[in-house]
């Protein structure tokens, strides 16, 4: 039994690492007898950005119908294979239904109100297009902010209907590469009427066309010649093109987040046996779940590498990689913290963490590439390496003092867990990571202040994105001196410390979202509804930490508490 | 007796419940700026005594509406008290001790950080530098004050200038003359910022209320003071003024910020040149605009880097040099720095922003202090408290 209990979280750990990696030893194969896998690895411009076709298909499918492949009558098509068709057949394309339109006003404007489902193509969409180009005329009009749900979604489907016309005119992206290095993308139509005898532009025509005539033998030579200029003009893009394609088959964070689901779920048990005989049990299911969240960890940080890789950035560049940087640093936490002190309690909040940005990114990379283009004033590695990352820190480190805190207050009142000496260790871990966030969350916040005064000359304007960072260090040193001050004790701590989750979700999202200051990049409306959801929860949470401490199950909290701790000191008990 | 005095001053209960009060201001400072501009907000609430603070402020319009406002101290009363409670509280419980060195380190950072937005709050003056390609500039506007100014270019060398200033033009009924000027000015109605309608369009009672001056066709109306939210952020004021010589009247005239030429009026055969514009301050050294650039994302509409090819002239300091300035590459000159800002329509000049703040330095001291304090702080009493626990 111990031997199995002291080898099962390795055979754990290899698992869950195979599992990782099975999708990039084994990538979807395309089955077609054009080689696809060759033509959706070719580097294009779009936004900006050099990146693979695959990319560019992936993320046009998924603007317009919220998927990275496509339901057709026979069978499932991925999104490289939609791509081609649009281009090379667009009469064919047109009855795909790849948009996914969910407002019920704008389906009766279009007449498709009776239909049974929420995607629709776009040959049934564009006989409206007059009454769609009119009403997002009008919509246009309005200010961004006044504009109801149904002016949003008609401006959305407008929007969509733009991206597809552009996709299949071969605008977007720019298929044509540089002629040598230094020079800049090309647009395929532009570069065939202006200079007919371009190699590249014939190259892709002739591949193409033998794609239209569905010869696949001559498909895949003339992608080979095409690879082969590539290849030869543009060397390093093409291999980091062909890097993404791996990136985008591995989805490393989708990977993470179900193992970190697998972690928390463990971890939860692991607790709930905690205090009964069984605590061999816990210890094991402890042990088990750590493993996940290294495999989680490990997947993770792959994840970014890659896309600082891709991007040649920083790991920090938008709020998408901001949710993956907080749970990301989350996960170092929680390890630390349960080598640190065996309650298993790191490892459950930090997956928590893990799971829940993660989702938070899913949904906020659904909208295009989450690789985007920076703004000229963002574009600095030198302060996105610096004091985008240590702000970021100091978030995850203040979600974490908060998701402690949550259990400290959940455990405590709703079971008996946490004895005197459980909930002394829990608390002092709150306290430690309330120090290390207030370190973190000033420097980064003062890093800004400098970039600041660097790039426009004012170390601190009152900016929204700066007040809020200023309320992360100000709430974290209110904590720490109540306590030093004796004005709360350890469940204070924790009550005030939940609180803190609410003034970092405003600083991370609330300040997007009041559309002012100079950082105000980057919002999505349905976010607001969820930050609600997030703050009442933390609320409840306040308050359930509030109830006076005779009705906690926990039966530390029964016993007298000692004298206050003298200010400043963190001596430690037992 | 004055530690007994300061004790109540020192309590960590008060730099709690200042922590509190600030944190409450700037959340309300931070959801003003919807509806003001961050200028009036950063006035109004980080840099007065005292502010009331409206409780539709944390309730969306559309949800409900809520009258009422409440009072609270400003940014400046929380800023003091705090250094106040800082400086009382070390001097009641000073007690050089190397366990403490770094939370006197830190407190002294905090000290000198909240002196550095002081001298910030009542010294740094910013200012735009807007320049035409080919053009020479030679001074800085304050886009948040305007100044109608007459100009007499009789002379062969130079320029005669007479301004008034914005408080002047806000008096009710101001009537201003001066030694150098034949007229008088009678500003009749003063819009601290407008709108221009133009001749066809309907002006309502306005039409015709100018009689002279290029600007005789178009009509002012006074709008709500600009707020960061609909984009404009710079106030577009106009007046209404009546010149009058003695008794005899010359002719009502419309000055506003969007005529962009000055107008001239003509008083026994000589000619002066009236107009509204940004308060300028001149300067000893003139910025001469080569060339401005916008690049782009191939394929995009966003932009990739602004960039201004500039000839600084600074006869004084005996300078005349190339720089260019770029986004995060600023030109520091005599004590005072020029960022790139802003552009003109199609590209067609520059906007630099002009600032001098003689604190500039105290934060990058102060918050390195703090940082070392805590560090230090933190490393001392942290570190080998995790360490005993494993």
């Amino acid at each position: 039994m111990k031997v199995v209990q002291q080898f099962l979280p390795w055979v754990v750990f290899v698992f869950a690492l195979f599992y990782a990696g099975q999708k990039v030893v084994n990538p979807d194969q395309i089955e077609s007898q054009y080689n696809l896998s060759a033509f959706r690895e070719i580097p294009v411009s779009a936004g900006g950005r050099t990146k693979p076709l695959d990319t560019v298909a992936r993320n046009s499918l998924m603007n317009m119908s919220g998927r990275q492949s496509l339901k057709t009558e026979d069978g499932q098509i991925s999104a490289i294979e939609w791509y081609i068709e649009l281009i090379t057949d667009p009469d064919k394309s047109v009855s795909r239904r790849v948009f996914r339109i969910d407002h019920p006003d704008v389906l009766a404007m279009l007449g498709l109100q009776d239909e049974d489902r929420t995607r629709f193509s776009f040959s049934e969409i564009i006989e409206h297009g007059d009454e769609i180009n009119k009403q997002a005329g009008d919509a246009f009009a309005v200010k961004a902010k006044a504009r109801d749900p149904f002016q949003r979604a008609v401006l959305v489907l407008n929007q969509r209907l733009m991206l597809y016309s552009r996709l299949s005119q071969m605008k977007e992206p720019y298929l044509v590469p540089p002629l040598r290095i230094g020079e800049d993308w090309r647009e395929f139509v532009t570069v065939l009427t202006e200079n007919p005898g371009d190699p590249d532009a014939l190259a892709l025509l002739r591949m193409l066309q033998n794609y239209r005539n569905q010869d696949a033998e001559k498909f895949n030579k003339s992608m080979l010649e095409f690879n082969q200029l590539i290849e030869s003009q543009i060397p390093s893009e093409a291999r980091k093109a062909r890097y993404e394609v791996i990136y985008n088959q591995a989805q490393p964070f989708i990977t993470a987040t179900v193992l970190y689901v697998m972690a928390f779920l463990l971890g939860c048990f692991g607790m709930l046996t905690s205090q009964s005989s069984k605590s061999g049990l816990s210890k094991a299911l402890f042990a088990n779940m750590t493993s996940l969240i290294l495999v989680a960890f490990i997947v993770q940080t792959i994840g970014i590498l890659s896309r600082i890789y891709l991007q040649g950035r920083p790991p920090v560049t938008n709020l998408y990689s901001s949710a993956v940087f907080i749970g990301w640093f989350a996960a170092i936490l929680g390890l630390i913290i349960d080598r640190q002190m065996k309650l298993g309690l790191g490892g459950i909040m930090a997956s928590a963490i893990g799971f829940g940005t993660l989702i938070v990114a899913h949904n906020l990379g659904s909208s295009g590439d989450t690789m985007e283009m920076m703004q000229a004033v963002l574009d600095t590695n030198f302060w996105l390496a610096t004091h985008v990352v240590v702000v970021t820190i100091g978030y995850s480190a203040t979600f974490f003092a908060g998701f402690l805190a949550t259990a400290y207050v959940l455990l405590g009142v709703f079971t008996p867990t946490l004895d005197r000496e459980r909930g002394k260790s829990l608390s002092k871990m709150i306290y430690g990571v309330i120090c290390f966030a207030t370190l973190m969350s000033f420097v980064g916040t003062v890093l800004g202040g400098i970039w600041a005064d660097q790039s426009w000359g004012r170390f601190w304007g009152w900016d929204p994105k700066e007040n809020g960072a200023a309320l992360i260090v100000l709430m974290n040193l209110l904590i720490l001196h109540a306590r030093w001050g004796g004005m709360v004790k350890d469940r204070g701590v924790a009550v005030l410390a939940i609180s803190g989750n609410i003034v970092t979700a405003w600083s991370w999202f609330g300040t997007n979202m009041l559309g002012v200051g100079l950082h105000s990049y980057g919002f999505t409306n349905s976010a607001v509804f969820w930050i609600m959801v997030f703050v009442i929860s933390q609320l409840a949470l306040m308050a359930i930490g509030m109830v006076p401490l005779q009705i906690w199950r926990s039966k530390f909290a029964r016993v007298p508490t000692p004298p206050a701790a003298k200010p400043t000191t963190t001596s430690p008990t037992g | 007796m004055v530690k007994k005095l300061l004790k109540p001053l020192a309590s960590l209960k008060l730099s709690v419940v200042i922590f509190a009060l600030s944190m409450f201001l700037i959340l309300a400072g931070t959801l003003a700026q919807v509806h003001d501009g961050i200028w009036t907000v950063v006035d109004d609430y980080f840099r007065s005594l005292s502010v009331t603070i409206p409780l539709q402020l944390f309730v969306p319009q559309d949800i409900a509406k809520i009258p009422g406002a409440i009072w609270f101290p400003g940014g400046l009363t929380l800023g003091v008290a705090m250094l106040v409670n800082l400086i009382a509280a070390h001097t009641v419980r000073f007690k050089f001790r190397k366990k403490r060195i770094g939370i006197i380190l830190t407190h002294l950072g905090v000290i000198l950080l909240l002196v550095g937005e002081f001298v910030t709050g009542f010294a740094a003056q910013e200012g735009n530098m807007t320049i035409r390609e080919g053009e020479t500039v030679n001074f800085v506007e304050d886009i948040r004050t305007s100044e109608i100014a007459i100009v007499d270019q009789s002379m062969p060398s130079e320029d005669l200038v007479v301004v008034i200033p914005q408080r002047q033009l806000a008096k009710k009924n101001a009537k201003i003359s001066h030694g150098l000027l034949p007229f008088t000015i009678a500003i009749d109605e003063w819009m601290p910022n407008s709108q221009i309608l133009g001749p066809m369009q309907d002006q309502h009672d306005r039409k015709g209320r100018a009689d002279s001056g290029m600007a005789r066709e178009l009509a002012a109306f006074p709008v709500p003071r600009a707020n960061g939210v609909d984009g404009a952020t710079v106030d577009a004021p106009s007046a209404y003024v009546t010149l009058s010589k003695g008794d005899r009247q010359l002719g009502t005239y419309l000055l506003s910020l969007f005529v962009n030429q000055p107008q001239a009026v003509e008083v026994d055969g000589k000619m002066y040149w009236i107009s509204m514009r940004f308060k300028r301050t001149y300067k000893p050294y003139s910025l001469y605009l080569e060339d401005f650039k916008h690049d782009l994302f191939t394929g995009t509409q966003m932009a990739r880097n602004y960039s201004s090819q500039v000839r600084l002239i600074d006869r004084n300091r005996n300078v005349d040099r190339e720089v260019l300035i770029y986004m995060n590459h600023p030109l520091r000159h005599a004590g005072e720095t020029f960022y790139q800002a802003s552009f003109l329509q199609d590209d067609a000049g520059t906007v630099l922003q002009v600032v001098k703040n003689p604190g500039w330095l105290i934060p990058y001291v102060s918050s390195g202090l703090i940082t070392l304090g805590m560090l230090i702080h933190f490393g001392i009493r942290l570190v080998p408290a995790l360490r005993r626990r494993s």
